[in-house]
């Protein structure tokens, strides 16, 4: 029998991010090309976000009417990830930190 | 080009005689769209921004590099359309459809780009170097829509004025 007992070791988790990646706050925004066609921008926005018709519509009708639409508020993750998708439609997209 | 038929699998179009080449020769002009247009942001925000950047073009050029290869499968496959009395059958997958739909806007935006990006309203002067961009403009739109027709995404009537 040992005289002394022998803890664990205390596993320490690896953050899988930095706060700043990990928390909301990013704004991916789509801006006005007006060599878009509507029902292309349409279709994207329900590709991408999985939207039904009406919520694509609202949005792609604020591009073309305001110049631009917030589509997501989410984490710099998630934000890299829908610019990236958008982009590969040829939309103007970008990401934005949340003032 | 109109829809024949469709089923949860393909699509089958009809495409004229004039048609198919218009089509083989406007996907030839992919990529059009330059490689540095596409910014992750505006303002440059993030303790990484250039790093992210970067990234961000390198999985553009990759997704790119797959699309360049369709369009190359497509043109050199004389499988792809079908000859009829009327022009040709074209098969696509729904798959397909998204790619080539992304192709061809990457050519209608890189040809209002190179035609310094005119309001939809503006005329500008056709000169001899800009001919294909005017055309492919055009061309691309027609089979946009044809496209997404056959996806079922057509024109509101309330966008009427927009």
């Amino acid at each position: 029998m040992a005289d002394t007992e022998v803890l664990p070791d205390i596993e320490r988790k690896e953050k899988t991010g930095s706060k700043f990646e990990l928390e909301p706050g990013w704004l991916v925004i789509c801006w006005n090309d007006p060599i878009n066609l509507m029902t292309y921008v349409t279709h994207v926005f329900q590709t991408v976000f999985g939207w039904n018709r009406q919520r694509a519509e609202v949005h792609m009708l604020e591009v073309h009417r305001q110049g631009k639409s917030v589509l997501a508020r989410t984490t710099m993750e998630k934000a890299e990830h829908f610019v990236h998708e958008l982009q590969k439609y040829t939309l103007h997209a970008t990401m934005e930190r949340e003032s | 080009m109109k829809l024949l038929r469709a089923n949860k699998d393909h699509c089958i179009f009809q495409l004229g005689q004039r048609e198919k080449p218009l089509l083989l020769e406007t996907i030839k002009l992919y990529p059009l769209v330059p490689a540095a247009h596409h910014r992750l942001s505006k303002a440059g925000h993030g303790p990484n921004a250039e790093d992210n950047q970067r990234l961000l073009e390198a999985a553009l050029a990759e997704q790119r590099e797959e699309n360049h290869k369709q369009v190359l499968a497509m043109l050199n496959d004389a499988q792809r359309f079908r000859e009829t009395n009327s022009g040709f059958e074209l098969t696509l997958t729904p798959a397909q459809i998204e790619w080539l739909l992304q192709v061809l806007n990457d050519v209608r935006v890189g040809s209002w780009l190179a035609l310094g990006e005119p309001e939809p309203d503006e005329e500008p002067e056709v000169t001899e170097p800009d001919v294909k961009y005017h055309i492919a403009l055009q061309v691309c739109g027609m089979f946009q829509s044809a496209l997404l027709a056959a996806l079922g995404v057509k024109e509101s009537p309330e966008w009427a004025g927009d």
